[in-house]
């Protein structure tokens, strides 16, 4: 009997150490500055076990039942603990109250466990080996949980589930002192029942984790989101609100459902529809369909190209119904092909020329992305071109990165094409800007497809107009070896939250 | 969650001592290309096949680094074609090898050319022809793309090589009076590329001195600056700049006053440029073709290689021109020329470390580290994404004395490298071990010349650069110090006057 009671010390041991830690790392995730979260948690978790040893002298009898309970008690509380904290924290104002709440009465429970057992063995042993035996395997624990907790546990099973499988240790070892102390309980079968049903709340617990956590989630975006992936490439969040559909990619807002339109009639419309007999198309990023969905509704065009660098991207947008509803299933359409590649280099290796070119990437946000708006992309994108073709470029706010649009601008004129700048309003986003850029004239479209919602013939002059406060900037192009814009993006956005 | 026993405990265990995982992925590599026997067999004054074949050519030039390529391009270019270029290792290029594999192209050495000034007309009209500049406009995809270098310094990374955050009012004062000098050197013309062009004995006195010394004279004792003064040394002559003549350490600086950012580089490094010249000139390039002896005679100059001798009416000498009194009958040796030791590595790397801590950068320096750095071969990628790339590790072997360092280079093994480097990089990089999968060294015995204090006004260079007599000497060591620009100037200038000694004729 003697090993199996000290190693139950070493399993409580961990237990109490490991939701020590779960509330110091929750904590320093949730609100940030770890070394106060850590360092408060641990002095009122020491300072809370501390009031557990001094309680423990009021408990003069039925040791061994009272132990079986506090088990019991912490392996609920504790298992529990981590959902409750992150419920807290997304359903609540006082995160902070609950949390040391929690630290305190697992604190205190923890405080009473070894003391307790001290008292329930002392008859059996000398009193100097209980004590040697007992806080050597109480450290070896600690020290087992510690290593664990940020090797295994963490990486592996995650907090919610971390908490739980301690919790079901717990109850685990309640179980087993009814079997270790039966002489000392009385009424062990009712107790092993309570014992049964909390294992079975945590097992149903630690499968349901992935639940909890998104409810979490849930909560603290501002919308409902349905739909979340990490792929190779990007972080895809897609949210609902009523009728609303939002996409993020890497957080950056994209579309929302309810004026996407204006921005895609705008991208496509002006330009596309100022060609005579436009057959072939290419759209450079415009994952989701929706620059395609505008382009399909020309019946001359035969071919739409999609190169877009994410496959899970294009393949959510084919399959997902909210969004082929969205995009009217244009990645179905027998006349669009979609090819998975990285532009730059698809656009240096591929030959065929087209009518027009669409260019819709993310914000210049970074190098890797400023390359996508620099004179040598636009050359090597212009020698695609047909003989008729122009092409149109997302060009950035010229309202909110005044700086950073006529540098796209001036990055076009360099790559020796002909721009015409033009602007739209989109709720969503803004003053929003775009650039067609072409090696002739372009003379703004007398008709446009039927059935459009914003842009009209009569509305077009407008666009190209741009009031004092978005005038042209003088700006040097980008270029692969200094990427100015990357810089002026940086600062135009800089200028705007300061 | 599946983790082995044997994993568990080893995590378990690193856990107790170091408290990280460390996985344990085998590195593989080796030392790769040494040319240290073949030099040494010349050292050694081994013995070498007699000749049983003769043949004939109005020309050879004797290695096919840059200068002797240049020479051979200027030669072909003017339509002269009896000639031949002899080459030691089984690749040409010298400093400007390069290698290949199944991620990039990457270089051996010289990795960049700076973006040459109106008097490197050579060096404009070769990259005119290779498409590099273009009615008076650099390639953009061949100038290097931004952000080109970032220095670590206090824990921290930062754009660029010269230290800008942490400095004092007094190292602020310190790099304002550098860069002021910077500006009168330049513009007193004596420091041109190439440098015969600018040479003039108003500078000699420099020469005299040591950069730390001529430093210590001017009062500038700024801890970051002399970092970054001796870095500047360390990267262009394999010195520091105590053992750095005080000319050569000004000519870094002042020589340069580039019209647009570069510099320009490839993945393969210069190596780019080498393949270039070797699509033109490939079919005169004979590798793996160590030359034992150059015999000056009357009516011309026999080059015995193998077991054929090279009958020449006149030879290039475009080999370091330290080799020249071990080969060429009769020569007297030479006390001027000093080269430093150098070392690189290419390490495959099939992650980018966690750690990398800024948006990819060509050049990565950190401060106060012995060594240069490492410089990404995927840099020049117009990819959006890098996962897999090759890191170049520059290592001048500066402190201590040459020939220590070169006896150091051949006693330890290829394992003492390998933690060397890794441990550097540790420094900044503290995953790098789960990233890298392969490190191949390379030793260069003599990598660069060393412009020391004497070395650039030395009578014995000048004597040997002066293009006389039936073998002419080019290589970059009698500018003093080892550029590509030197190289090709000297290359190109001993093919002119070559064709002016055989046109004449």
């Amino acid at each position: 009997m003697g090993i199996l009671l000290f190693i139950t010390v070493l399993l409580i041991a961990a237990c109490g150490l490991i939701y020590e830690l779960i509330a110091g790392t929750l904590a320093s995730y949730l609100l940030g500055d770890s070394v106060l979260q850590f360092s408060t948690i641990i002095g009122c978790y020491l300072f809370a076990m501390g009031i557990g040893s001094a309680l423990s002298r009021y408990i003069h009898r039925g040791l061994a039942y009272r132990f079986v309970w506090i088990e019991l008690m912490l392996g609920v509380i504790g298992g529990f603990s981590s959902t409750l904290l992150f419920l807290a924290f997304a359903y609540s104002q006082g995160f902070q109250l609950i949390m040391y709440a929690l630290v305190v009465v697992i604190g205190v429970l923890v405080g009473l466990e070894i003391p307790i057992l001290m008292r329930i063995v002392k008859e059996r042993y000398h009193f100097r080996d209980v004590v040697a035996h007992v806080l050597t395997f109480d450290y070896l624990g600690a020290l087992g949980a510690s290593l664990l907790f940020p090797i295994l546990l963490v990486p592996y099973l995650g907090l919610v589930r971390s908490a739980m499988l301690f919790g079901l240790i717990n109850v685990g070892v309640a179980l087993w002192s009814t079997f270790l102390f039966a002489k000392q309980i009385p009424a062990a079968r009712g107790l092993r029942s309570v014992c049964v049903v909390v294992i079975c709340a945590l097992a149903v617990g630690m499968a349901q984790a992935k639940r909890i956590t998104a409810a979490a989630e849930d909560n603290i975006y501002a919308d409902e989101i349905i739909f979340a992936r990490d792929t190779r490439y990007q972080h895809i969040v897609l949210t609902r609100f009523k009728d609303d559909i939002r996409l993020f990619l890497n957080s950056h807002l994209q579309f929302s459902s309810r004026d996407e339109y204006r921005y895609h009639e705008a991208l496509i419309h002006p330009g596309l529809s100022a060609i005579p007999a436009p057959r072939r198309a290419l759209v450079l990023g415009g994952g989701d369909g929706l620059a395609v969905r505008e382009i399909l509704k020309y019946p001359q065009v035969e071919s739409v190209t999609l190169v877009d660098l994410d496959p899970e991207m294009t393949r959510l947008f084919t399959t997902h119904p909210m969004l082929t509803a969205l995009n009217q299933k244009s990645f179905r359409n027998p006349r669009v092909h979609i090819i998975n590649a990285d532009a730059f280099p698809w656009v240096d290796s591929n030959t065929d020329s087209f009518d027009f070119i669409v260019i819709d990437f993310p914000d210049p946000t970074n190098y890797s992305l400023g390359k996508l708006y620099t004179t040598a992309f636009y050359k090597a994108a212009a020698r695609h071109l047909s003989a008729q073709g122009s092409m149109v470029v997302q060009s950035t706010s010229p309202m909110f990165a005044r700086d950073s649009y006529w540098c796209i601008v001036e990055t076009l004129k360099q790559a020796g094409l002909k721009t015409y700048p033009y602007h739209v309003y989109v709720p969503s986003f803004g003053e929003w800007g775009f650039v067609i850029a072409s090696p002739h004239e372009y003379l703004p479209p007398t008709s446009l497809p039927a059935g459009l919602r914003f842009v009209s013939v009569d509305g077009l002059p407008a666009m190209f107009q741009f009031p004092p406060d978005m005038s042209p900037m003088n700006m040097p192009p980008n270029r692969l070896n200094d990427q100015v814009l990357v810089r002026a993006y940086d600062q135009d956005w800089k200028d705007i939250s300061h | 969650m599946r983790v082995s026993r044997r994993k568990f405990l080893q995590a378990g265990s690193a856990a107790l001592v170091g408290l990280s995982v460390k996985g344990d992925r085998p590195i593989a590599g080796s030392f790769v290309n040494d040319s240290f026997q073949l030099g040494h067999l010349l050292r050694d004054r081994a013995a070498f096949p007699a000749a049983r074949r003769v043949e004939k050519h109005a020309v050879v030039i004797v290695g096919g680094g840059i200068a002797g390529l240049s020479a051979a391009w200027r030669l072909n270019k003017r339509g002269f074609r009896d000639f031949a270029l002899l080459e030691m290792n089984e690749q040409a290029g010298g400093n400007s090898r390069w290698g290949e594999n199944e991620i990039t192209a990457y270089p051996w050495a010289a990795h960049y050319v700076p973006v040459p000034g109106p008097k490197a007309t050579y060096v404009r009209e070769l990259f005119e022809e290779l498409g590099v500049l273009r009615n008076g406009q650099w390639e953009e995809r061949y100038l290097c793309f931004a952000p080109q270098e970032r220095l670590f310094l206090y824990g921290r990374w930062q754009e660029g090589i010269e230290p800008a955050i942490g400095l004092s009012e007094k190292d602020r004062e310190q790099f304002r009076r550098m860069e002021e000098f910077i500006h009168r050197f330049r513009a007193s013309g004596g420091f041109t590329i190439p440098m015969e062009r600018g040479l003039s004995r108003e500078q000699a006195e420099l020469d005299q001195i040591s950069f730390g010394e001529w430093m210590r004279q001017q009062g500038m004792d700024s801890k970051v600056l002399q970092w970054y003064l001796n870095y500047c040394c360390r990267d262009d002559y394999g010195a520091l700049a105590a053992d750095t003549s005080a000319w050569a350490g000004i000519h870094y600086f002042a020589s340069r006053e580039p019209e647009e950012k570069g510099p320009l580089t490839w993945p393969e490094g210069n190596g780019w440029i080498v393949k270039r010249l070797l699509e033109r000139v490939g079919t005169y390039v004979r590798a793996g073709a160590m030359v034992h002896r150059v015999e000056p005679r009357r009516d011309g100059v026999s080059v015995f290689c193998g077991n054929v001798e090279h009958r020449a009416e006149s030879v290039i000498f475009a080999a370091p021109t330290f080799l020249a009194p071990y080969l060429v009958e009769g020569m007297a040796a030479l006390h001027d020329f000093e080269y430093s030791p150098w070392l690189t590595a290419n390490l495959t790397l099939d992650r980018i470390p966690a750690t990398y801590g800024s948006d990819p950068t060509w050049d990565n320096v950190v401060m106060n580290s012995p060594t240069l750095g490492y410089v990404d071969a995927m840099h020049q990628t117009v990819q959006s994404r890098v996962e897999r790339t090759i890191w170049t590790f520059y290592w001048a072997l500066a402190e201590g004395t040459p020939g220590g360092n070169r006896k150091m280079l051949l006693e330890k093994d290829w394992g003492y490298w390998r933690e060397a480097i890794l441990r550097d990089l540790e420094r900044v990089h503290s995953d790098i071990r789960q990233c890298v999968t392969r490190i191949d060294v390379m030793r260069f015995g003599h990598a660069m010349a060393r412009p020391k204090p004497g070395a650039i006004f030395s009578d014995e260079r000048h004597r040997l650069a002066k293009l006389e007599g039936r073998v002419l000497f080019a290589n970059s060591d009698l500018s003093g110090f080892s550029i590509f620009e030197e190289a090709q100037y000297r290359g190109v200038r001993a093919a002119e006057k070559m064709l002016e000694k055989l046109g004449g004729k």
